[in-house]
């Protein structure tokens, strides 16, 4: 599922996180890198090629 | 009498109702086994001894003047710290709420209050219910009543703590992606969570609207089924709450499970578990056909897509609820849970999306799987608790997947049942979980199991 064909290098993961409004020192930068790196990694597992309509549960109910 | 704080709500109840206990002996023995015990192990944050106090002594003059309110009436119990309640600090252990005293209570605790329960005081929890104990924040964390050298789980930690160590009959939990099952297994109690849907989570700090549940902890699965019969109804003020009718809980876990059927999930954990929770496992699936249910090995999708389906959107939502606090204050959170509220600004819409559409297919191709079974039976745990003094790593989704997070995905209830205790004294536990609604046969199995073994006569040394 991810978009990126490589997970993003930590310089191209700074420049992503400035756009996010957060204020990140050097240290949660790293470690966000990672997590983010090992999330991507585990996201290929969720399937990218959906029905176009295919309409995800606004509110989700377990009745339905 | 037996030791009072060791009794189940169930015998407690029958008790108070026939005049036999006091609402009043039971809460100061509760109190002063709080005062005892409760500095070895942290488990509540704030107690409300004198109010307390009154409910115990309101319920005695009802009770005693004809007016029974049902089975929590007299009962001593005590809340997550994430449920908000009137007049009394709510802090969701964190330093950003350290100083908030809500106006209302929550739905779930008026319903307990007008159930005629007695509430202790708040507990413990991993901050905002993240699922992460760090020491940098307001209270210390709890810790496990069976070796406290190790940690309770969570993040309803001092409920599952607070419970094991009998400092209080039952208490609420919330449960995201195993929250409640979690604790109970490593504190050897039980724990359901709840149908997404059954339970109110109006008035409980949230973090994940998609999956959050609010659920009851106690000793037995008898006791948990009685304060879910108390808890269960539709709330108009929260969206996701569920008009499903009215069920005698309490009845259905005195339920025969001759002819039950059940799938195992065995390929979820084969291979993963420690001896003693392998062991555990077999010996749980023995003792539930002894009891006449048909336990039968299904292969359900991959244990691996529930759990990263589950992260996406735990991550995403719990972003979007604390943004401009990890905005405006980062350093009033925790560690880890700075980072881990952090993480989902990462995460695009489309990736959001797709793991709700992906939700959307676990569950339609897990209740395909569940064809022709009631409840679906897998372990809890994959071994046993962590060291307390070794914080979890902050992007713990990385290690081993997630036992519970299947449930959160699909909704379904989920119950936690301890099955023995392992060869280092901690408890071992599987989860018995149900079709959307179905509460009563979850019960009933976890009942008529922990009827057939002995594991609930066995209560930690404090």
């Amino acid at each position: 599922m991810p978009p990126e064909k490589t997970p993003p290098t930590l310089d191209e993961f700074r420049a992503q996180a400035a756009a996010t409004g957060l204020p990140l020192t050097a240290e949660d930068l790293e470690l966000l890198h990672k997590g983010y790196v090992g999330l991507l990694e585990l996201m290929k597992r969720i399937p990218s090629t959906w029905a176009w309509a295919a309409e995800p549960p606004q509110v989700f109910r377990a009745d339905e | 009498m037996t030791d009072l704080t060791t009794l189940t709500i169930a015998e407690a109840g029958a008790l108070l109702a026939r005049g036999a206990l006091t609402s009043t002996a039971l809460t100061e023995a509760f109190l002063s086994r709080i005062a005892t015990i409760d500095g070895k192990l942290g488990s509540f944050v704030t107690l409300t001894a004198e109010r307390a106090r009154n409910a115990a002594r309101q319920a005695d003059m009802e009770i005693s003047g004809g007016l029974y309110r049902g089975p929590l009436h007299g009962i001593p119990l005590a809340l997550k710290d994430i449920y908000e309640t009137e007049g009394v600090l709510t802090t969701g252990h964190s330093y950003l709420k350290a100083d908030y005293v809500p106006a209302v209570d929550a739905e779930t605790v008026r319903l307990l209050k007008a159930g005629g329960a007695v509430l202790l005081g708040k507990l413990a929890t991993h901050e905002f219910a993240n699922g992460a104990m760090t020491p940098d924040q307001p209270f210390p964390p709890a810790r496990n009543p069976w070796n406290p050298k190790y940690q309770p789980g969570g993040s309803s930690s001092g409920s599952g703590a607070a419970i094991a160590a009998a400092l209080c009959m039952g208490a609420m939990g919330s449960d995201t992606g195993g929250s409640i099952r979690n604790p109970a297994g490593f504190c050897g109690t039980a724990g359901i969570k709840p149908t997404y849907g059954l339970v109110s989570r109006c008035g409980i700090f949230p973090l994940s609207f998609s999956l959050d549940t609010a659920g009851p902890m106690a000793w037995t699965v008898e006791d948990n089924a009685l304060m879910l019969e108390v808890l269960a109804g539709h709330d108009p003020n929260d969206q996701a709450s569920a008009k499903a009718p009215k069920v005698a809980y309490g009845a259905a876990a005195h339920r025969s499970i001759k002819g039950l059927r059940i799938a195992l999930a065995r390929t979820w954990y084969e291979g993963g578990l420690s001896a003693d929770m392998a062991k555990g496992m077999d010996e749980a699936v023995r003792v539930l056909r002894d009891q006449g249910a048909t336990v039968d090995e299904v292969v359900f999708p991959d244990i691996r897509d529930y759990h990263i389906c589950g992260r996406v959107i735990i991550t995403t939502e719990a972003h979007a609820i604390h943004r401009q606090e990890v905005i405006e204050t980062p350093e009033k959170f925790g560690y880890t849970t700075r980072r881990r509220f952090q993480l989902g600004a990462f995460i695009s819409a489309e990736q959001y999306l797709s793991a709700l559409r992906f939700r959307r297919k676990l569950t339609v191709d897990t209740r395909a799987a569940m064809r022709g079974y009631d409840l679906v039976m897998t372990a809890n745990q994959w071994g046993p608790p962590e060291i307390f003094e070794e914080p979890q790593a902050i992007f713990h989704f990385l290690g081993k997947p997630s036992l519970t997070m299947p449930f959160n995905v699909t909704g379904q209830p989920a119950l936690t049942v301890c099955c023995g205790y392992g060869s280092d004294g901690f408890p071992l536990a599987f989860q018995l979980a149900g079709r959307a609604f179905d509460e009563a046969s979850v019960f009933a199995a976890g009942a008529a199991y922990e009827r057939a073994t002995p594991w609930r006569e066995r209560r930690p040394t404090l």
